[in-house]
């Protein structure tokens, strides 16, 4: 078994070796080469792979020199020399002084001057009177011709420095770069080979690959030619290895607090709840005056909300609203309440500040909304908080009201137990008696999570008539908020409510929902 | 919401009876109150109370004794409360208010405390009603504030002065010299605090007997003779001031009821004022202001969803603790001498659920019919999101505060037409977010270790200051998105921008633009309908190395609601 797995993991390359290879035959770069046709990348490959699976064996290491052309030496093959050029421009052009040859040529005169060097000294060329050189021997020396043969030789490929004659290797060395030769023809290459022969694990793999009919000529990726061509007719396929680790995708997805958000929207939705919205900023009138909030009150503090700089204030605020809160607050209007008896600010209520509470936007639902009629809204607040693992500037309020002849305490504990059921999956409720300015009677609900144990889902209570009757409404409206953050932050597996809005990419990536 | 630590022997003590930390938790709903703490070693317990119309509850013996009238007990004898036409003798204890206060600090009312010595624990349980009532109830002191004094040391009548704050000095508590009034609220703890109640004022409020004794200047700093209440004390004079009768004498009544209960003696006091005050020119107090609250039987029925029978719903208001009678399809209240909470009929309803337990009342399911419906933009925007996802974008969701710095300094941009907060609690939430860019460029600044190409998007909210807004800011509904990568930029969000228009259904034109954020002759703005909706472009290097980005950013913002308009 241990065998066939090896067997089906082995790479194509492993396999041709280890089927044309046989004993102690020697398996370095040249036979694979000479053998299977390999380039050096697929015999170093094949060559390392087999050796961490124990199926060859380091026989013997030895190191080996290599010639080839430099860039240099490649342009001299095919140009010529500056000696063979010189030797050509004065046969074709006639005499030439050193600085005319080198603009002829458009060689160094350095270069000029010492090609011609040794060119006078091997009697190929000699300077007249003029101080032009002229033919001599005209016959190149015999070192340059030798240096030709070199470079004709190397000009496609490397060669084996056994393959040389002792001046050919003089010549190569005394050309070479490594000797510092500024503009070196050749490059001398040192290279260690190292060689292998099968090891006896090699031997059971093997004839356990002819049982099961491998002959390395599987097909591997399937493309579109070998479908066209049907060449996998007379193949088969070579199997994968199941195991590979897979490699990373990144995607396009949606973040997972949203999807949270989304679901919960989806419930209420499914309730028969329709969606509110708003803008950020909003009045303290909307924000606390319609929902009978005393001007006074000590929730209402400049360290509780958050002022504008800039506008201070709204240029109106809607009528007859205004009038009716206002009455409402100072001796109750025509609410049947005594109302809060103090005067009403005015000017204070046109002050624009960051929405604090999703319960603005209940208020103003009631302006339009129908009887009977459920609204509902998850919306970014703001409050003057210490930023902590428990508070963050902005966060999402879940709000909604219910508005109808049928609305009284027992259907709002009903709807409140449905909101346990539905949309926190809770088995137990409890209900608290609650206080909240704006409702009356006011209840809070507590449920019992499977995992978070006992806790307030959220607090509702009817509107008080202050409430409503200025907004228009003359039916009970029940009024409900759910604190959906904590259910959130165990639905992501976090325990920081900053985190919900990390900057990091790679946490969201990799973030999930139980 | 006020928190309280009461002393738990005490607490029991007028409660009745002892009950386990269990049986305390579930009483304590019935006064909309939570155990926060229960502490045997100290034998203290904390205590939160969540009904900021109810400053009766505030204390040991207030919280005690709604508790034990839920549990069906009342023995309750309030007999020292003057009513109109019905004044408790005084006895010569009397406070003559001076005309000068009359827009300065205009009411006052006051009782003494007899029976028993001063214990270390009802001083403790005195000063922390001192500081909820009028902390909480009494907005820090502005509308309510309360002195205790040492009764046995005060020659009545006590005058109620409004004094030079430069020429009238006295020794406060704390000090062991004398400090005019003015040197008062520079130099004192208690004047630094409090102070700016007085701020503006010509003269300041004065309490001092009728030799000249000191006993106070409300509403900052008590005396240091008369003023300094001890531990076996047993004779107390209370009073205090404020800007508004009512509360002023409710908080009277709570503290005096509060006395009353920890079996001391309630002795009143007569107020003459030489102007009109809503109850006359002279008053005794502990006083008895409140009014009666009538609610129709049947619209307690119908609110409570319960058909509960007359005699039900009268037994229910009376456990709760209330004075009740029946006349004909009504039910009169009259509220508790240390209640004034009863603003409308709604009021009396919550008083029977109280008073009727929680339980008594059956869940039902509401039976009227409601479509149920997303919001415009919410779908659109889920729309926009499946495309942006099919995209191959991961979806953020960013804080809509931040700093200065940020949104502005780092994005090479002009303050212009920023929503601002007045009142920052720190410079890193100071500003109201009017593009999402440089949240997207906070993200991707802090996570070049995530393996690149980065793409991500939000839809949110941004605000923008808008002269034709009633409101002054127009608060949009965008989607924007970033892309990170090496060998990316302009194409390629053009090319994005492309294919999500296509599958919008909608058509788009591009128009070149110039922005400091992005670079020049790659940046193009996106009209919907001739209307500017959106600006794509690779952000600027200079951009980049504020918020030290070291790999190209192209991006795109796309205002939904332009989108949506038709």
């Amino acid at each position: 078994m241990e065998l066939v797995s090896l067997i089906k993991g082995l790479h194509p390359l492993e396999v041709k070796v280890l089927l044309n290879f046989d004993g102690t035959k020697a398996i370095n770069r040249d036979s694979l080469t000479e053998k299977l046709n390999f380039n050096t990348g697929q015999s170093n490959q094949a060559m390392s792979w087999l050796v961490s699976k124990e199926l060859i064996e380091e026989k013997e290491r030895a190191t080996r020199i290599k010639y080839e052309l430099t860039d240099t030496g490649r342009d001299y093959q095919k140009t010529g020399t500056p000696e063979e050029r010189i030797l050509g421009l004065i046969k074709e052009k006639g005499p030439h002084s050193l600085p005319e040859m080198a603009e002829a040529l458009g060689l160094e005169n350095k270069d000029i001057g010492s090609a011609f060097g040794s060119m006078s000294k091997s009697g190929v060329l000699q300077m007249n009177e003029e101080k032009k050189a002229v033919i001599k021997s005209g016959e190149l020396s015999a070192e340059m011709k030798l240096l030709r043969k070199l470079l004709n030789q190397l000009e496609t490929s490397s060669f084996d420095e056994a393959e040389f004659e002792q001046a050919e290797k003089e010549i190569i060395a005394s050309n070479s770069k490594k000797r510092g030769s500024a503009k070196g023809i050749f490059k001398i290459i040192e290279n260690e080979i190292v060689t292998y022969a099968l090891t006896h694990k090699a031997a059971q793999v093997k004839s356990k690959m002819k049982d099961m009919g491998i002959t390395g000529d599987e097909i591997g990726l399937l493309s579109p030619e070998i479908i066209h061509n049907q060449e996998w007719k007379k193949k088969g396929f070579r199997s994968y290895n199941i195991n590979v680790p897979p490699s990373r995708v990144l995607l396009g997805r949606k973040n997972p607090y949203v999807a949270f958000l989304e679901e919960v929207k989806d419930k209420l939705v499914s309730m028969g709840f329709q969606e509110f919205d708003g803008p950020l900023t909003e009045s303290e009138f909307w924000n606390s005056d319609a929902l009978f909030m005393p001007q006074f009150h000590a929730a209402r503090d400049i360290h509780d909300v958050f002022y504008l700089k800039e506008p201070t204030h709204a240029k109106e605020i809607e009528q007859p609203y205004l009038d009716n809160v206002a009455k409402a607050h100072e001796n109750g209007w025509n609410t049947g309440s005594r109302g809060w008896g103090y005067q009403f600010d005015r000017d204070f209520t046109r002050r624009m500040i960051l929405r604090s509470q999703g319960t603005v936007l209940s208020a103003k639902a009631l302006t339009y909304a129908e009887v009977p009629g459920k609204y509902f809204g998850i919306e970014r607040c703001f409050r003057y908080d210490s930023v902590d693992a428990t508070h963050a500037a902005d966060f999402y309020q879940t709000e909604g009201i219910v508005l109808g002849n049928d609305v009284n305490l027992r259907t709002l504990l009903g709807l409140l137990k449905i909101f346990a059921e539905q949309v926190a999956g809770a088995k137990e409720v409890k209900y608290v008696p609650a206080y909240f300015p704006f409702t009356e009677p006011s209840v809070e609900v507590h449920i019992k999570h499977d995992v978070l144990g006992w806790f307030e889902l959220g607090g509702s209570g009817i509107f008080r008539p202050e409430v409503t009757e200025p907004l228009g409404i003359k039916v009970p409206v029940l009024a409900w908020g759910l604190g959906i953050d904590r259910m959130a932050l165990m639905s992501l597996g976090l325990n920081d409510i900053r985190d919900l809005f990390t900057n990091d990419i790679e946490q969201v990536r990799l973030r999930r929902r139980s | 919401m006020p928190k309280i630590e009461v002393n738990k022997n005490a607490f029991f003590n007028i409660f009745g009876k002892n009950l386990s930390q269990n049986e305390l938790v579930t009483i304590l709903e019935g006064a909309k109150a939570e155990l926060d703490d229960w502490n045997d070693k100290e034998g203290v317990l904390k205590i939160e109370l969540n009904d900021t119309n109810r400053p009766d509850l505030w204390s040991t013996a207030g919280l005690a004794r709604q508790l034990k009238l839920l549990q069906g007990r009342d023995d309750r004898k309030y007999t020292f409360f003057s009513r109109q036409n019905d004044f408790k003798d005084h006895q010569g204890r009397e406070v003559q208010v001076n005309a000068g206060l009359k827009n300065i600090r205009p009411y006052v009312a006051a009782f003494a405390v007899k029976g028993k010595p001063v214990s270390e624990e009802l001083l403790k349980d005195t000063i922390q009603t001192q500081e909820k009532l009028c902390w909480n109830y009494g907005q820090k002191r502005k509308s309510i504030a309360m002195g205790v004094y040492r009764a046995n040391m005060i020659k009545f009548p006590v005058h109620y002065k409004a004094v030079n704050p430069d020429t009238t000095s006295f020794t406060p508590l704390g000090l062991d010299s004398e400090l005019t009034l003015g040197q008062i609220l520079k130099d004192h703890p208690k004047g630094q605090e409090f102070g700016w109640i007085l701020k503006d004022v010509p003269k300041f409020p004065f309490l001092e007997d009728a030799e000249g004794g000191v006993l106070s200047f409300p509403p900052i700093i008590n005396s240091a003779s008369i003023g300094a209440l001890e531990v076996g004390d047993d004779y107390i004079f209370v009073e205090m001031t404020g800007l508004d009768m009512d509360s002023l004498l409710l908080a009277t009544s709570i503290a005096a009821c509060d006395f009353a209960d920890f079996g001391y003696e309630i002795l009143p006091v007569k107020i003459v004022y030489p102007y009109d005050t809503p109850y006359g020119r002279e008053i005794v107090t502990p006083y008895y202001f409140q009014q009666p609250v009538s609610m129709e039987l049947d619209y307690g029925r119908k609110l409570l969803g319960e058909n509960l029978s007359n005699e039900d719903l009268l037994a229910a208001l009376k456990t709760a603790g209330n004075n009740v009678k029946l006349d004909s399809r009504k039910v009169i209240l009259t509220p508790s001498e240390y209640r004034n909470d009863f603003l409308h009929p709604v009021d009396v309803v919550e008083e029977v659920m109280i008073g009727r337990g929680m339980s008594s009342f059956e869940a039902m399911v509401p039976k009227d019919f409601t479509v149920g419906r997303l919001s415009p933009v919410e779908l659109f925007s889920r729309k926009v999101r499946g495309i942006m996802i099919g995209l191959g974008f991961q979806e953020m969701i960013f804080n809509y505060l931040g700093s200065s710095k940020d949104f502005i300094d780092k994005m090479n941009i002009e303050n212009k037409d920023f929503v601002h907060i007045m009142n920052p609690m720190t410079e890193n939430y100071a500003v109201v977010r009017k593009s999402v860019l440089p949240n997207l460029l906070a993200s991707e600044s802090v996570s070049a270790n995530a393996v690149y190409p980065h793409k991500i998007f939000e839809i949110g909210k941004v605000a923008c200051l808008d002269k034709n807004e009633n409101y002054g800011a127009l608060t949009s509904n965008y989607c924007s998105f970033l892309l990170a990568d090496k060998d990316s930029g302009f194409n390629d969000v053009n090319s994005l921008v492309s294919a999500l228009f296509f599958y919008l259904s909608k058509d788009y034109s591009l128009k070149e633009k110039d922005d400091p954020r992005l670079i020049k002759g790659r940046t193009a703005e996106i009209y919907y309908k001739d209307k500017l909706c959106g600006i794509m472009g690779e952000i600027h290097p200079v951009v980049l190395d504020n918020w030290g980005i070291g790999m190209p950013c192209s991006c795109v913002e796309l205002n939904l609601d332009i989108l949506l308009e038709n």
